[in-house]
Formats: C-alpha cells, sequence, structure tokens
C-alpha cells in the first residue's frame, strides 16, 4: 500500500516563467500527514493540475506537514478508503476539482477529510480566473491549515526581494521583484544599473519602500506596485538616508538618517513630512524596525564597540542591549508575537540567522552557511526567510521554526537579496 | 566621470609604488604641485619622471591620457609649445629629470643622478611596448591638468581601512594631507568621497560603516578647512573592487576613493 503514495520532493516550476527554482534541504520529521490528491480536471483545464502540487509544496515548506500526493483522482468521498489511509498514518486527504466554465474562468471545488474520524473538516467551491489559479492555491493551503492546527497560514502573501545580474558590459543590473510568498510568479517592478536596497511591504501591502541610489547617493523612496501612480521619493536629507521599515498602522517610517554624520534612527511621518528623532548616540544606529504592536523598536548599534542588537521601548525611552552572545549581531526584527528575535548572528568568521529569545536570551542558530543576511519572518511567524551566499551566487531560504524545515529557493542566473515578506493579503 | 575612470585607473598603478612613501611625502607633494600650478613650463620637468615612471602602468593609461589630449587639444598655443618642449626633453631622455616621482615611491630621497640611472632602468625593463607608448604619454603630458600631477606624484586615490574599522591611521592621514594641500591650491576642485564596505555583515550596518569612513577622512579634510568642497557618499558593500570572498578582496573593498570633480 505504501507503493501507492508519491513523495514529491520536486517543487513546481511550470506556470508562466519561474525565475526561481526551491530545494529541500531537510525534511521534518512529526510533521503532521496529509495527503493531497490530484485534482480532477474536467474540460481544457490543464492549470488545474498545478493546485494540488502547489498546496503541497506550501504545507511541506511550513514545516507543520508532511504532504505527498496520491496516485488516483478521486472524485467524491466514496472513493476514499479510510482503513487503508488510517493504516499508512495518513491523518488528512485532500482532493477536488477544476472544471472549465470559460476559456479563462475555472471552476474549483476542494474537500479536506479527516481519515480517523471520516469527517469532513473543510469544503468549498470558488469560480477563479485563469491568472488566479496560483492564488487561490495559496489561499486554500492558508484554510487547510487552519483547519487542521488552528492556526493561520502565511501562504497567501508576497515577497519583495533584490536580485543582482552582471550584465555583459561589465555593469551590474539590480531589480526589485515581488513574488508568492513560494518565490513564484516573480515579476521586476523596478531595474536599475545602481544598487537597490531594502525594499519593506507596507502593511496595507500596497506600497514597497526602499533604498535606491539612482541619484548616485542612498534616498528612500515608496513605489506603488499595483497602481498607476508615481513613485515617491522621501525629501532628501543630509547624508544618508536608509533602512526603511513602516510602522505597523503605514503611517510613518523608520529610517537610519545621519544628519550632521552621526547615523541615527528617526521617524519619518509621510502625511506631514515631519521627521522625529528616535536613538541619540554618537555610534551607529540602524537597522530599524518595528514590533507589531508598534511599542518598541529593534536596532543594531556599534555603541558597545561591537556590533550588537538594542531594543527601545518607546512608551519608557528605555534603551536595552538584547543580544550578548558573540561579537556581531546585526538586523534584527522582531517576531508577530513579539517574544522573539531573528537576527544575523557571527559565529568564528560565518554570519548565520539565529533565534533569540527576548526574555531568556537564549540564542539558538538556524543556519549552517558563511555569509547569511536579512531575515525576516512570515506572517504568522511560522517561517523565517532569509539570503545567503552559497557557490559565489545569493540565494533565498526558507527556514520552519518548528521543525527546522530549510528550503533554498535558487536564483539560476543572478544573486537574490534582502528578502522581506509581506503582510497578510486584503 | 572622465575624471573617475582616469583617477581610478592611474590610481591602481600609483598605488603599489607609494605604498612605502616616505615621511616627507606630504611636504613633497605640496612643493611638487606648487609648481605645477604656479608655473607651467615645469610641468614638462616633472613630466619626465612621470612618463617614466607611469610607462609601467598598463596601457589603459596611455589610452586615457590620449583621451584626455584630445579632450584639450582646442588650447592650441598651448599644446604646440608643449609639445616642441616636450619633444625636446624626449629626446634627452629620460635621465636627468626621471627622479622625484620614482624616488618618492622608492623612499628615501638621496643624488637624482644616481637614482635616475635606476629608474631609467626599471623604465626601460618594464615598457615592453617602449617607445610608440612612450610618446603617447608625452603627447599627453603637455596638456596635463593639476588633477593628473596629483595621481601622478604618488598620492593614493584610495585609502584603505581595517575590519569594522573607520579610524585612520598615521600613514592615511599623511595620504589625506597630499589630498588637503592640492585642494587648497586648486580651488576649482570639489572631491567627493566614496565609502565602501567588505561584504561581510548586513548591508545597512555596512551603508553606514561606508559613511564613517568617508566622514573620518572628511573630518580630517576639515581641518585645512575645506569641508564646503567635499560631498561624501557611502555605497557600503554594493560596489566592491573584487567579488571574491576572501580576506586579500575584503581588504581591498574596505575604502575611500576620492573623486575629484572640477567647477
Amino acid at each position: 500500500m505504501k507503493k501507492l503514495f508519491i513523495f514529491c520532493l520536486f517543487f513546481y516550476s511550470g506556470i508562466a516563467t519561474a525565475v526561481l527554482e526551491v530545494t529541500i534541504l531537510k525534511r521534518a520529521e512529526n510533521a503532521f500527514p496529509i495527503v493531497i490528491a490530484p485534482f480532477e480536471v474536467v474540460g481544457n483545464a490543464e492549470q488545474g493540475k498545478a493546485i494540488a502540487k502547489i498546496m503541497s509544496d506550501n504545507l511541506n515548506r511550513s514545516g507543520r506537514f508532511n504532504a505527498s500526493s496520491a496516485m488516483s483522482v478521486f472524485h467524491s468521498e466514496d472513493d476514499i478508503n479510510f482503513k487503508a489511509w488510517q493504516a499508512n498514518n495518513t491523518e488528512a486527504l485532500v482532493f477536488g476539482k477544476v472544471e472549465q466554465v470559460s476559456k479563462t474562468i475555472f471552476n474549483v471545488w476542494v474537500y479536506l477529510y479527516d481519515t480517523y474520524s471520516k469527517k469532513r473538516l473543510y469544503a468549498d467551491k470558488f469560480a477563479v480566473h485563469n491568472s488566479g489559479i496560483r492564488r487561490i492555491s495559496h489561499f486554500l493551503s492558508d484554510q487547510i491549515y487552519d483547519a487542521l492546527l488552528g492556526e493561520r497560514g502565511s501562504f497567501d502573501t508576497r515577497l519583495a526581494y533584490v536580485t543582482v545580474f552582471n550584465l555583459a558590459d561589465g555593469r551590474r543590473e539590480y531589480r526589485l521583484e515581488i513574488s508568492d510568498s513560494d518565490a513564484q510568479n516573480a515579476q521586476a517592478i523596478l531595474k536599475s544599473n545602481e544598487p537597490i536596497l531594502s525594499p519593506a511591504w507596507s502593511p496595507d501591502q500596497r506600497k514597497i519602500a526602499y533604498v535606491h541610489f539612482r541619484n548616485a547617493r542612498s534616498e528612500v523612496f515608496i513605489q506603488y506596485p499595483f497602481e498607476r501612480r508615481k513613485t515617491h521619493k522621501l525629501p532628501v536629507f543630509d547624508g544618508i538616508a536608509s533602512s526603511p521599515s513602516w510602522h505597523p498602522n503605514g503611517k510613518s517610517l523608520l529610517l537610519t538618517l545621519s544628519k550632521n554624520g552621526n547615523k541615527d534612527i528617526y521617524s519619518y511621518d509621510i502625511q506631514t513630512k515631519s521627521v522625529t528623532r528616535i536613538t541619540k548616540d554618537p555610534g551607529i544606529d540602524t537597522e530599524a524596525s518595528y514590533s507589531a504592536d508598534g511599542k518598541r523598536i529593534v536596532f543594531t548599534s556599534n555603541r558597545s564597540g561591537q556590533v550588537q542588537v538594542y531594543i527601545k521601548n518607546l512608551s519608557t525611552n528605555k534603551v536595552s542591549r538584547a543580544t550578548f552572545e558573540g561579537k556581531y549581531n546585526s538586523k534584527a526584527v522582531f517576531s508577530p508575537n513579539g517574544k522573539q528575535l531573528a537576527l544575523v548572528h557571527r559565529v568564528d568568521k560565518d554570519y548565520r540567522i539565529a533565534l533569540l529569545d527576548i526574555a531568556t536570551r537564549d540564542l539558538t542558530v538556524l543556519t549552517n552557511n558563511k555569509l547569511d543576511e536579512s531575515p525576516y519572518f512570515s506572517p504568522n511567524g511560522g517561517m523565517i526567510i532569509f539570503a545567503t551566499n552559497n557557490d559565489d551566487s545569493g540565494v533565498l531560504s526558507v527556514v520552519s521554526i518548528i521543525g527546522g524545515q530549510a528550503f533554498e529557493l535558487a536564483s539560476k542566473k543572478g544573486e537574490v537579496r534582502e528578502p522581506n515578506w509581506s503582510h497578510y493579503l486584503k | 566621470m572622465l575624471f573617475r575612470v582616469l583617477l581610478l585607473a592611474v590610481m591602481v598603478a600609483v598605488l603599489s609604488s607609494c605604498s612605502n612613501a616616505t615621511d616627507d611625502i606630504g611636504d613633497k607633494v605640496e612643493s611638487l604641485f606648487k609648481q605645477v600650478t604656479g608655473q607651467p613650463e615645469v610641468v614638462e620637468v616633472e613630466d619626465r619622471t612621470i612618463s617614466s615612471s607611469e610607462s609601467v602602468s598598463s596601457s589603459s593609461d596611455a589610452n586615457s591620457s590620449t583621451e584626455e589630449s584630445i579632450v584639450l587639444a582646442d588650447n592650441s598655443a598651448y599644446s604646440s609649445e608643449g609639445v616642441s618642449a616636450s619633444e625636446s626633453t624626449n629626446s634627452e631622455s629620460s635621465s636627468s629629470e626621471s627622479s622625484p616621482s620614482s624616488e618618492s615611491s622608492s623612499s628615501s630621497e638621496s643624488s637624482s643622478s644616481s637614482e635616475s640611472s635606476s629608474s631609467s632602468e626599471s623604465s626601460s625593463s618594464q615598457t615592453s611596448s617602449s617607445s610608440s607608448e612612450a610618446e603617447e604619454s608625452q603627447v599627453a603630458i603637455i596638456e596635463k591638468s593639476p588633477l593628473e600631477g596629483l595621481s601622478e606624484s604618488g598620492v593614493s586615490f584610495t585609502l584603505y581601512f581595517a575590519y569594522d574599522g573607520y579610524d585612520i591611521d598615521d600613514e592615511t592621514t599623511k595620504q589625506i594631507i597630499a589630498h588637503a594641500n592640492f585642494m587648497r591650491d586648486n580651488s576649482g576642485y570639489r572631491l567627493r568621497l566614496e565609502g565602501h564596505a567588505d561584504e561581510r555583515g548586513t548591508r545597512e550596518y555596512n551603508l553606514a560603516l561606508g559613511e564613517n569612513r568617508a566622514l573620518s577622512v572628511k573630518d580630517v579634510l576639515g581641518l585645512y578647512e575645506l569641508a564646503s568642497r567635499i560631498d561624501v557618499v557611502s555605497y557600503g558593500e554594493e560596489k566592491p573592487i573584487s567579488t571574491d570572498h576572501n580576506e586579500s578582496a575584503w581588504k581591498q573593498n574596505r575604502r575611500v576613493e576620492f573623486i575629484y570633480e572640477s567647477n
């Protein structure tokens, strides 16, 4: 019976022009065993075959599931041999149907069953445009995640990141790209021969703030990827302006400004264009970001003589050092629940991603590479995406908090840098 | 932009020779450039040294200097005069005048005659393409700008820093002082200081680090009341000289570049 199941370790790469390729590095044990059967296809609806694959890949990447496919298509509940699935230790089963309605419109049905209780846990039907097949797959992944774990998934979300290509004439091309949460469906929203840094999704996911050297200096821009609206440049400040990150209310940005040469953290109000200083120290303060409740900021500073991570409580104005292990800790971000930090931690000569429990100061190194950078939590806190340096090219990787499952999203052509995970789509 | 390309090319060539520069290099550079700017005809004398030492550098140097000559070719009176002068010095060959810059790079300053033989030796041995290239550089020399003089004097246009450091040591200070003297004597130039970092650590921190490096240099120049003519930018780790992942690459990338722009 076991031979019936094919464990799908190869990620989907067919639809559209996929830039990134996903590779599984580690597989979690004790993950929730689930089978996602191939969807029944009615009419000319080959695109629908991708749905099961995308869902399976999503669930595996979360580290919470061990998803596999089935040999056969299920048409209804009657096709399920519950005892056989129980014997195979499969706890949940997903099947569905895609039917072509018109040239570009499809109906999608999906069902989720508990193989032990034999109960239907989730069922729904959608009319989907051809272009929405991937989106519905991510949405359904979130539904299954929620139905089985009672938690929100992070699949129907987007990434922003920077890719870099070496051109034949010796120049480099920088691209600001956005993609689905699995790094598929990527589109470049900005191309430039000058560096692009630090993309950050706004909380409403309509805007991306980033640093661009368009004018031969670091300036912060806000772009509207889904609107016919001009990219907005923040006022020119004295010295560098960089490291933008959004307040959870979307009304202001944290920036690093070097007024009079001293790099400190400032808050920039988008409406009033006023600037408020948040840190004041002769050393370098940078890489600031808010906690989800907006009450604290975390930032990098060399005020101790070493590069370390600090937290400022905005209600008490108290600054406290957060990292004590190692000589170099930087670019920290709060986990969505505010209890942990993901950060870059130097181990001997290597820079790796680590997870810090703020209260206990326990530091767990999550990665095993030489040059890891820019960790960022998925919206539900279950995964951390980061950029790393692997075989002379930059790659995106994802590591799950539970299960420690790591995935690589590798660029075939150039480097990939500084991933930023959006909030939930609205 | 032309300057930038030119300077980077020259810089690389000059760098190796000036690494063990002597204590008095700053003073020497200062005096050299007072001469250069004050009396154009002295330029040819200095140029002799340069042509011999410059010929060491790559052919791209020769190319860029010929480009420069094209740009300045309109200045007919000066250039024709210069050509004849330089040709005459050329025929005299690189015996007597070939000393100063090669000396300053080879540390101890002694009698020019003894030094000249060694420098001419080195130039002849190192210039494989020899005569045609020498002629090219001769032509270029005529229209030499003060900035070329600075680059040819052995002053470095790139300063290097320690890991995660932005302190200025004594040797670096001397280099900066040479630039300060140049700026003081050539008020037509603005200076753009570009700070850079190696790839280790996070990009935003490195952006800040690169600016601190450039600001450290600016601080020294500020002592000469030049701050208003200086622009500071940082590229962090985004524009490495070497893209390798080892200490020798990182060393080259932790730097501040001097880029002059004429007003």
